[in-house]
This record gives C-alpha cells, sequence and structure tokens, in this order.
C-alpha cells in the first residue's frame, strides 16, 4: 500500500526557492513521470519523497502517515540513481544482496530473492562480476535489480536511463515497465525527456521553475495543455505559437495578423470574448499544419503566411520551420512536398486544432 | 633547457643524500678532515658495523621509533577517519569553522605547542614513555590526516552512500562497510605520511623522552654522536642512512596506491 500525497511541499537553499507549493496525490501503484526542464526541481521533489532532502514547508504523506520527520531507512522505498550509485566493491551479488542483509534475512531467502531477481532482469550470468566491468546498460540492470530485489513499496528513478545510447533506451523504457507491473510498487520516475514521458507514464507531472504546472494522462497533456509551458514542453517538434490581435465587433471576435486569418470555433470565440486582453499566443501543433497550394488556402479556416526557415528531413517525413512577422511554426509534412528554404509558403489548419493562450499569464483560454 | 632544469633539482635535493651516504663510508679521520673528499679514499664499512658492535643499543632506538611511528599512523587514521567523514558529510552548526580550526592546528609553530603538551603529559604521568610519545606525534599528525581523508571521502560519489542509506544502514556502518573500503588506498598513503612525519620529528621525542634507551632515531642521533669534543661523523652518517631506509620503502611502498587514489577518486562510482 503506498498512496502518496504531497501536501504544499516547498523547499529552500538559502535564498534560492527550489520547490514553491508542490501538491500532489499520487495512488497505489502507479506509474508515475515527473518530467520538466533542468533545473525544474524534479529531482529535488523525489528526494524529498525519498526522504534525501527535508521539506521547508508543507507535508509528505504515505498512506495514512506523514513521513516529514521519517528516516530513508524507514520509508520502505528503493532508488535508481541517475549514475546508477552501485557499491563499487561489492559484486554484482552483493550489491543487491546488500540491503536484504540489513534486515537479517536468512541466507538462503536472500540467494533465493536475488537469484529470482537476477533472472526478471537477465543479469544471472553477471552475479559475480564488479561494477566496473559491466557496460553501462549492464550497470542499469544492476542498478534496477538492487532497488526491487528488497520488494518496496515505492520504486523512485531519477533520470536512470539519461546515461544510455539511444538504442538502448528505448529497449530499457521496455523493461522498466515490465519491472514496475511485475513488483506492483508505486513508481515514481523522473526524466527531463518528453518522449519518455508520454510512453511511459500513467499520469505525467510537468514541472518548471519549482512549480507542478499540470499533472495529467499523456493525452491530457498533449491534447488540453494547461498552458503555454505545458504546451511547448510536450510534443516533438514543438508546438509553434504566433502572436494575435483580439479584434471585437458587432459579428463577435476575430484574431488578426499581418500574415495570417484565423476563423475560431464557436466555444473558443466564446473564450476569447471572456477575456479582456488585447492579444494571445495561438498554437498550433505541426501535425495539424498543412502546407496548401495558394487556391485551396483561401477556403481554409485557419490559413498562415511565411517565410520558410529550416527544413529537417526526418526520413518519411520532414519538419519545415516557418518563420512570420509575429512567430514561428513548425509543420511535419511528407516528403514528397518539395519545399525550398527562403520560399514564402502558407499553412493552413483546422479551427479545431487551435490552441489560444493568455499573453501575459500563458494559461490556455477555455 | 628541460633537462637542465631537472638535473639542476636532482642535484640540489640529492645532494645532501648523497653526502650522507658518502661520508658514513667514509674513516673517522677522512671524515673530520679539513679538506673534504667527494668519495671516500679508503670506503670502510666500520661504521655500520660499530653500530651494533657499539656500546650503543642502535637496535632498539630503531625498535623504539619504528613501534611509535606505526601506532601514531594506526591511531591518526582511526581517529582521523569518523572525523573527516563528520567534516565531509554530516551537516551541523560549526561544521566549517571547526573544519578550519583542525587546519589552524597545523599551522601552528610545533614549539608552541611544546610546553602546552609536555604539561599535559606530565599531569597524565605519560612523560618518557611510548604512549606519551605516541599521543604527542598523534597531535600533530591528526590535522593533516584528518584533512587528507576528508578529500578522499568527498571524492566517493554522493549517491553510494544514500543508495546505502536507502539500503537501511546508518552512518557509521556506510563509514566501516562502503566509504573505508573505498578510500584504502587514500588511507593507506595518509597512514604513510603521518608515519613518516613521525619519524622524521626530533624535537617531541628530545623534550618528552628523557631515558636514552627509549628514545627514537632522530633524538638519538643527536644526542649520542654529537659530542662537547667531537664529533663522530662518520657513525652519525651510518646512522642516518639506516634511518632513512625505512622511510624510502614506506614511501616506494605506498606510492603507486597513493597514485591510483588520487586517480580513482577523481574517476570512482565510473
Amino acid at each position: 500500500m503506498a498512496q502518496i500525497s504531497l501536501r504544499g511541499v516547498a523547499k529552500h537553499y538559502g535564498e534560492v526557492a527550489a520547490l514553491t507549493e508542490c501538491t500532489l496525490d499520487i495512488q497505489d501503484r502507479e506509474f508515475v513521470v515527473l518530467v520538466g526542464p533542468s533545473g525544474s526541481g524534479k529531482t529535488t521533489l523525489l528526494r524529498i519523497i525519498a526522504g534525501l532532502e527535508y521539506v521547508s514547508a508543507g507535508e509528505v504523506w504515505f498512506g495514512d502517515r506523514c513521513v516529514n520527520d521519517v528516516d530513508v531507512a524507514d520509508r520502505d522505498i528503493a532508488m535508481v540513481f541517475q549514475n546508477y550509485g552501485l557499491y563499487p566493491h561489492m559484486s554484482v551479488y552483493d550489491n543487491m544482496a546488500f540491503g536484504l542483509r540489513r534486515r537479517r534475512l536468512s541466507p538462503n531467502k536472500i540467494d533465493e530473492h536475488v537469484r529470482r531477481t537476477a533472472r526478471l532482469l537477465s543479469i544471472e550470468p553477471l552475479l559475480s562480476r564488479r561494477p566496473r566491468q559491466l557496460s553501462g546498460g549492464q550497470r542499469q540492470r544492476v542498478a534496477l535489480g538492487r532497488a526491487i530485489v528488497r520488494d518496496p513499496a515505492v520504486f523512485l528513478l531519477d533520470e536512470p536511463l539519461s546515461n544510455l545510447d539511444a538504442h538502448l533506451r528505448v529497449q530499457m523504457r521496455g523493461e522498466i515497465l515490465k519491472v514496475h507491473r511485475a513488483v506492483t510498487a508505486t513508481t515514481i520516475y523522473v526524466t527531463h525527456d518528453q518522449v519518455e514521458a508520454l510512453t511511459m507514464g500513467d499520469r505525467i507531472v510537468v514541472m518548471n521553475q519549482g512549480r507542478i504546472h499540470q499533472v495529467g494522462t499523456p493525452a491530457d497533456l498533449y491534447d488540453v495543455p494547461i498552458d503555454k509551458f505545458v504546451a511547448s514542453f510536450i510534443g516533438t517538434p514543438a508546438m509553434g505559437f504566433i502572436a494575435c490581435r483580439i479584434e471585437r465587433s458587432s459579428q463577435g471576435v476575430e484574431l488578426v495578423t499581418d500574415s495570417a486569418r484565423m476563423r475560431l470555433s464557436p466555444a473558443k470565440a466564446q473564450a476569447v470574448a471572456k477575456t479582456t486582453a488585447e492579444r494571445v499566443f495561438v498554437g498550433i501543433r505541426p501535425e495539424r499544419l498543412t502546407l496548401a497550394p495558394e487556391e485551396r488556402a483561401s477556403t481554409a479556416e485557419v490559413m498562415v503566411r511565411g517565410i520558410v526557415e529550416l527544413v529537417e528531413m526526418i526520413g518519411a517525413e520532414q519538419y519545415v520551420h516557418v518563420a512570420t512577422e509575429s512567430g514561428s511554426l513548425t509543420a511535419r509534412v511528407p516528403r514528397e512536398q518539395a519545399v525550398k528554404a527562403e520560399k514564402t509558403v502558407t499553412l493552413t489548419a483546422a479551427a479545431r486544432d487551435l490552441h489560444l493562450f493568455d499573453q501575459g499569464t500563458g494559461i490556455a483560454l477555455r | 633547457m628541460r633537462a637542465v632544469a631537472i638535473a639542476f633539482a636532482l642535484a640540489w635535493s640529492l645532494a645532501p643524500v648523497y653526502w650522507m651516504v658518502v661520508t658514513s663510508l667514509k674513516t673517522e679521520l677522512e671524515a673530520a678532515s679539513l679538506r673534504p673528499t667527494l668519495w671516500p679514499q679508503n670506503a670502510t664499512g666500520v661504521n655500520y658495523a660499530s653500530l651494533w658492535a657499539g656500546s650503543l643499543p642502535f637496535v632498539s632506538f630503531f625498535a623504539n621509533t619504528a613501534m611509535t611511528c606505526f601506532a601514531t599512523a594506526i591511531v591518526a587514521v582511526l581517529i582521523a577517519t569518523p572525523a573527516a567523514y563528520a567534516l565531509s558529510r554530516a551537516r551541523f552548526r560549526l561544521r566549517v569553522p571547526i573544519g578550519y580550526s583542525i587546519l589552524m592546528f597545523r599551522m601552528l609553530p610545533l614549539v608552541v605547542l611544546l610546553a602546552p603538551l609536555y604539561l599535559l603529559l606530565l599531569k597524565a604521568r605519560l612523560l618518557d614513555s611510548f604512549v606519551g610519545l605516541i599521543v604527542g606525534f598523534t597531535t600533530f599528525g591528526l590535522p593533516f590526516a584528518v584533512w587528507m581523508i576528508k578529500s578522499f571521502i568527498e571524492a566517493v560519489p554522493i549517491e553510494i552512500e544514500e543508495a546505502a542509506r536507502i539500503d537501511g544502514y546508518p552512518r557509521w556502518q556506510i563509514l566501516m562497510r562502503v566509504v573505508a573500503p573505498l578510500i584504502v588506498p587514500g588511507l593507506l598513503s595518509t597512514g604513510t605520511f603521518v608515519f613518516m612525519e613521525a619519524w622524521n620529528s626530533l624535537i617531541y621525542p628530545l623534550t618528552f623522552v628523557t631515558t636514552l634507551e627509549r628514545q627514537t632515531l632522530p633524538a638519538a642521533l643527536v644526542l649520542t654522536f654529537t659530542g662537547q669534543f667531537k664529533t663522530d661523523w662518520g657513525g652519525m652518517m651510518a646512522a642516518s642512512t639506516l634511518t632513512t631506509i625505512p622511510l624510502m620503502i614506506a614511501f616506494f611502498a605506498v606510492q603507486r596506491s597513493m597514485v591510483r587514489g588520487l586517480a580513482s577518486g577523481a574517476l570512482a562510482g565510473a
């Protein structure tokens, strides 16, 4: 049983605030990913949950117990560190058995646990080796093994894949999910890689500058980002933004720039009508943009004209980066469409694909 | 140009050593000659032989020194390791000032500590004893040992210790079972430094030990070979040469692990 509840958690280092007012509820056996750019406070939050850091304010609850003053050793957690933190002077077997020995299990039981876990992670042949004799991927498995062999209630992972090459990373993503299902622990996973977050998390917590911006399923975050930061952070390539003027007339509201024309869906029009702001940011996801010939563009709901800055070929598709006077957009289009840098192009989209954000606060307009 | 600089530095530092060895092989007359010779005209081992055969208990000076210095090295490392661990890893008020005051202690001239130490040892009835000498040696070896071991501990990636905390181990066991095994080369080289420093010490044994039979080598050399009317240079240099050899052995024995200690400190965790 490990529900975790953070209530107004804050952390200061002297004058510097690393975390501000973090409130979060994590269900038993959930796989939650903390994601954000470096310095967003995600690792600090993880270390507070682990008990390796004290909170400056707020409370951390495990189930119905406030663990603010509970020592790391008594929290029933296990952690995988970014650089693995294996004991260099011990064999793989001893690395895994070290925690079990502290719990005074019988040698037979320890052996049974270690071998079962080693089988699960396919590291049985490595048990007698020292960490320095292992490859990065193998060390990663041993670190995972050391964490799960104790069957903890909470399993914490701090950027565990960041030291692996791209190919191994994809493979280990699957392994970690497999392990998570096998051990039935509540898992909290920290990463700066939003692809990892989207592919692994039951729920994702997006953090920036010590604050939690949004908590939701991967689909929630992608489809209904709560603010401009989440919208730009989640998704590759990133969502592009254009600053638009709001023009109110008797017919309703319109968004205007020199290079774009945008019709709004009734719901969006209502949302815009509610604000008193003069300008909004309009965000459009790359896959929602189409490169249209001029004649078809005139009938589109949303039309933006701009100059191609850069074309990136990525295999079956290409990313076309387009600059306008009021912002840049990226379009993901098929390879067959011939696009040249420095040419003027017209991008179109559907009215329902616009994301609107307050220009001052960055909050989504709904 | 570089070769010249190296040659000069070598000559500069090895000349006294050369003079010591050469003089130890000279006859008494030649060693005291007003026209010094660069190498012995009639090389002789008589100075060495007389160290054993002579009236002086040279062998027991040697044993006294080895025993007290070895004990000092062990005591200093045993005390310094937990102190260094606390200074580098624990978080408490005055941690930094305490660390620097230990270092400051090191910067005081030894002579300043002589009188207070003498009085303390007198009160504790430890004057003219090996234990007293070990206490004296440890007082000046300890600050250095603390700071040196501290730097080795700080090179151990903190995650390794945090992993042990999560595995449920209390601090002192983490120190014993995780940190200490990782800094063994550092502990060895620290111990050797303390050992060499104690071995070289002259003023403490001269002050704290009054019975000649309990004296250490450097003090015994000064006390026995220099006289009011004549100094036995050959005998003194032979004894000095023998005094130097264990130091050289100690140094070369740990030199490799010392270098490895520094290097692995930088790269540990990998």
